[in-house]
C-alpha cells in the first residue's frame, strides 16, 4: 500500500523511547498503521518489540516522544486509550478458577458493555474464536494452550475495539490452532487493525500485510514483504531443472547476462536431472528473457523453471545481521 | 463506580470459591466459639472489667494475624504470579479503583466472619434469655461499640494485608507479612496498655503524637472506651488515615509494578 492512499493512521507513533534503567529499550521508533491493516511486528529476542506494545496498551508510559492510539495521545490520556484497544499479553495469563463464560462477562463488565449489548458481544466473540458452548462452561485452568489463546483473543475483541495488540499470538500452538487464529484475523481484516507481534515468520508472511522489523530498539526495516524483498535483496534468484544436455548452461546464461551467478549444480535424485540456481542483478525481466533463450535450444530439455522468492526469513535475518554485527563490533572495541 | 462494583464482585467470587478461606474461617470461629464458651463460664469469677461482649471484640482483635493473612494474601499476589494483573490493568481501569475494590471484598469477608462470631452472643441471648440479660448482651451501646471498634480495625487490618499482597508474587510470602505486621501492631497495641500518664501529665509532643495516631499505640485502651459505647471520633479517623495510607501504599507499589 502506498503512502498516498494509506487511510488515516490508527496508530502514530514518532520518535518513540524508552529506557529500562541503563539499557535502552526503544531508541526513538517511528512508525504509523492505518486503518484496517495487518501489521507484523517482528524482531530478536530483546529488541523492543514487547516494550512498544505495552507503551501503546497503554499499560507502561514512554520516556520521550510521540505515540497516538485511535487519535488519543498516549502522554496526555494513557487510560483512555484502553477504550479502543483490544489486548493480548505474552503468554496470554488467565485466572484458572473462573468458567470462561464467567471470565468473558467481568472483562466485559470491566470494559463497559452492559445489558443487550454485553449479551450479545460474549455471544458474537464466543462464535468468531470457536468457543461453542460445552468450552464455554469449562473452568480456564482446564482448558488446553489452543483454547485458551482463544479466550483471549476473545476478550481482545469484546469491547469492538478498532484495534487489536496482540503479543505473541500463536506461540506454543499447534498448526491447526495457529490457523484458527490466522482465519480469525481474516475474518475482522478491513474492519480493526492488527499489531502483532511473533516469532514465527511464516506466520506474519502469511496474515501480514506489512512489517516492522526492530533491533536493538531501533526499526531496520518496515514495508510490504514484496518493499522489504526488493530492499534486502537486490539479487533475482531463478532456477533451472534441465536433462540430457551437453552444453555448458553456465556459458549460454552468461551470453544472455554478464552478471548472472552460477550459485547451485545439483542432482536431482536419480532421474537424471541437473538444477541450476543463477542470481543475477538484472531483474525478473532478464531472467525470463533467459528462460526464452533456453527453450529455443534444441540439445537442452527443461523440465522446471521458477524465479525464486526470498522469504521472510532470509530478509528478517538480513536486516537484524547489520545490527548485530554493529553490536559486535562495539562489543569487542 | 460501576468498575468499582464489577472487581468488588469478581473478588468476592474469587474468596468464596477458595477452599483456603474457607479453611480458616471454620478453624477460626471454632476456636473464637471454644474461647468464648469458656469465657463465659468463667466470667462470674474472674476480674475482667469490661463488659462480656468486649472478649469476643478482643478475641477477633487478637486472632485477626492468624485470619486476615488468608483473606488478603491472594489477592495481589496470586494475579503477579499468574500475570493476570497486566490484563487487568489492560481493560479501562484505574489502579486507585482496583485496590480499592479488591481491599473492600477482603474487608466485607472479614465483617462477615465478624458478624458469624456475633452470632455466638446472640444465640445465648436467644436460647439463655436470662443468662444474656445478667452478661449484659442485651445493651445495644455494647453491640454498637463493639461492632464499630471491629469495623476501623479490621478496615485497617485487610488494608495492612492487601499492602503485603502488592508486594510480593508469592502468597506465602505475603501471608507471613502480613501476620508480623499484624502481631507488630497488636503488640505495640498490648505493650501500650495500661500506660496511665494522664493528659494533664504529659508532655506537648505527647499529646501531638496521642493526636496523630492515638489509636495506633493506644487501641486496646480505645476499646475501654468503644465497648460500653462511647464511640471516639479521632480513634475512628485515626484509623481510617492508617488504612487510606496503607491502600496508597498499594496503589503506588501496583503503578511502580507498570513502569
Amino acid at each position: 500500500m502506498n503512502a498516498e492512499n494509506r487511510p488515516l493512521p490508527i496508530i502514530e507513533v514518532i520518535n518513540l523511547k524508552k529506557k529500562y534503567g541503563r539499557i535502552h529499550a526503544l531508541k526513538g521508533i517511528s512508525f504509523s498503521i492505518g486503518k484496517g491493516e495487518i501489521v507484523g511486528f517482528l524482531g530478536p529476542n530483546g529488541a523492543g518489540k514487547s516494550t512498544t506494545l505495552r507503551i501503546l496498551s497503554g499499560l507502561i508510559p514512554a520516556d520521550s516522544g510521540e505515540a497516538k492510539v485511535c487519535g488519543v495521545d498516549l502522554a496526555e490520556e494513557e487510560g483512555q486509550v484502553r477504550n479502543h484497544i483490544g489486548y493480548l499479553a505474552e503468554n496470554n495469563p488467565l485466572p484458572e478458577d473462573l468458567r470462561v463464560i464467567e471470565y468473558l462477562n467481568f472483562r466485559a463488565l470491566l470494559k463497559g458493555l452492559e445489558g443487550s449489548r454485553l449479551r450479545d458481544r460474549i455471544k458474537i466473540v464466543l462464535e468468531t474464536c470457536d468457543l461453542e458452548r460445552k468450552i464455554s462452561e469449562r473452568k480456564i485452568g482446564n482448558l488446553s494452550k489452543g483454547y485458551r489463546q482463544r479466550v483471549g483473543i476473545a476478550d481482545a475483541l469484546l469491547a469492538e475495539p478498532r484495534l487489536i495488540i496482540l503479543d505473541e499470538p500463536t506461540i506454543g500452538l499447534d498448526p491447526h490452532q495457529s490457523a484458527v487464529t490466522r482465519k480469525m484475523m481474516e475474518r475482522l481484516r478491513g474492519e480493526v487493525s492488527f499489531l502483532l507481534s511473533s516469532h514465527i515468520l511464516s506466520e506474519v508472511e502469511a496474515c501480514c500485510d506489512r512489517m516492522i522489523i526492530l533491533s536493538h530498539g531501533q526499526i531496520v526495516a518496515e514495508g510490504s514483504l514484496y518493499d522489504l524483498q526488493k530492499r534486502f535483496i537486490n539479487k533475482t534468484i531463478f532456477e533451472i531443472v534441465v536433462s540430457g544436455s551437453k552444453i555448458n548452461i553456465q556459458k549460454e546464461v552468461r551470453l544472455i547476462d554478464s552478471t548472472c551467478e552460477l550459485l547451485k549444480d545439483d542432482p536431482v535424485e536419480a532421474s537424471g536431472k541437473r538444477r541450476f540456481t543463477f542470481s543475477t542483478l538484472k531483474g525478473d525481466s532478464v531472467a525470463e528473457s533467459i528462460i526464452k533463450k533456453m527453450f529455443q535450444h534444441k540439445d537442452l530439455k527443461i523440465s522446471e523453471f521458477q524465479i525464486t522468492r526470498p522469504d521472510l526469513e532470509t530478509i528478517f535475518l538480513r536486516a537484524t545481521k547489520k545490527n548485530w554485527d554493529e553490536k559486535d563490533f562495539i562489543r569487542a572495541h | 463506580m460501576k468498575q468499582y462494583l464489577v472487581i468488588l464482585k469478581y473478588e468476592l467470587f474469587a474468596l468464596f470459591i477458595s477452599p483456603a478461606t474457607y479453611v480458616a474461617t471454620f478453624y477460626f470461629l471454632a476456636l473464637l466459639g471454644i474461647g468464648f464458651r469458656f469465657f463465659i463460664e468463667s466470667f462470674s469469677y474472674s476480674d475482667w472489667i469490661l463488659p462480656p461482649l468486649s472478649s469476643l471484640v478482643v478475641g477477633l482483635l487478637f486472632g485477626a494475624p492468624a485470619l486476615i493473612p488468608f483473606i488478603t494474601m491472594r489477592c495481589f499476589a496470586e494475579e503477579r504470579r499468574l500475570g493476570t494483573l497486566e490484563t487487568l490493568v489492560s481493560a479501562p481501569i484505574n489502579i486507585s479503583l482496583l485496590v480499592v475494590g479488591k481491599w473492600s471484598a477482603c474487608f466485607l469477608f472479614f465483617l462477615c466472619i465478624s458478624i458469624l462470631s456475633f452470632c455466638y452472643p446472640l444465640l445465648l441471648l436467644f436460647i439463655f434469655p436470662e443468662q444474656g440479660y445478667n452478661l449484659g448482651f442485651n445493651n445495644i451501646e455494647h453491640w454498637v461499640g463493639g461492632g464499630i471498634y471491629l469495623f476501623i480495625f479490621g478496615g485497617t487490618f485487610t488494608a495492612i494485608g492487601v499492602f503485603s499482597s502488592s508486594i510480593t508474587k508469592n502468597q506465602m510470602v505475603a501471608g507471613m507479612l502480613t501476620f508480623t505486621l499484624l502481631t507488630l501492631y497488636i503488640a505495640l497495641m498490648t505493650f501500650s496498655f495500661g500506660d496511665s500518664t494522664s493528659d494533664e501529665y504529659s508532655s506537648k509532643p505527647d499529646k501531638l503524637i496521642g493526636a496523630l495516631f492515638g489509636s495506633f499505640n493506644n487501641g486496646l485502651v480505645k476499646l475501654e472506651q468503644f465497648s460500653v459505647g462511647l464511640i471516639d471520633i479521632s480513634t475512628i479517623l485515626n484509623q481510617i488515615s492508617l488504612t487510606i495510607f496503607f491502600l496508597i501504599l498499594s496503589a503506588i507499589q501496583i503503578e511502580r509494578l507498570n513502569k
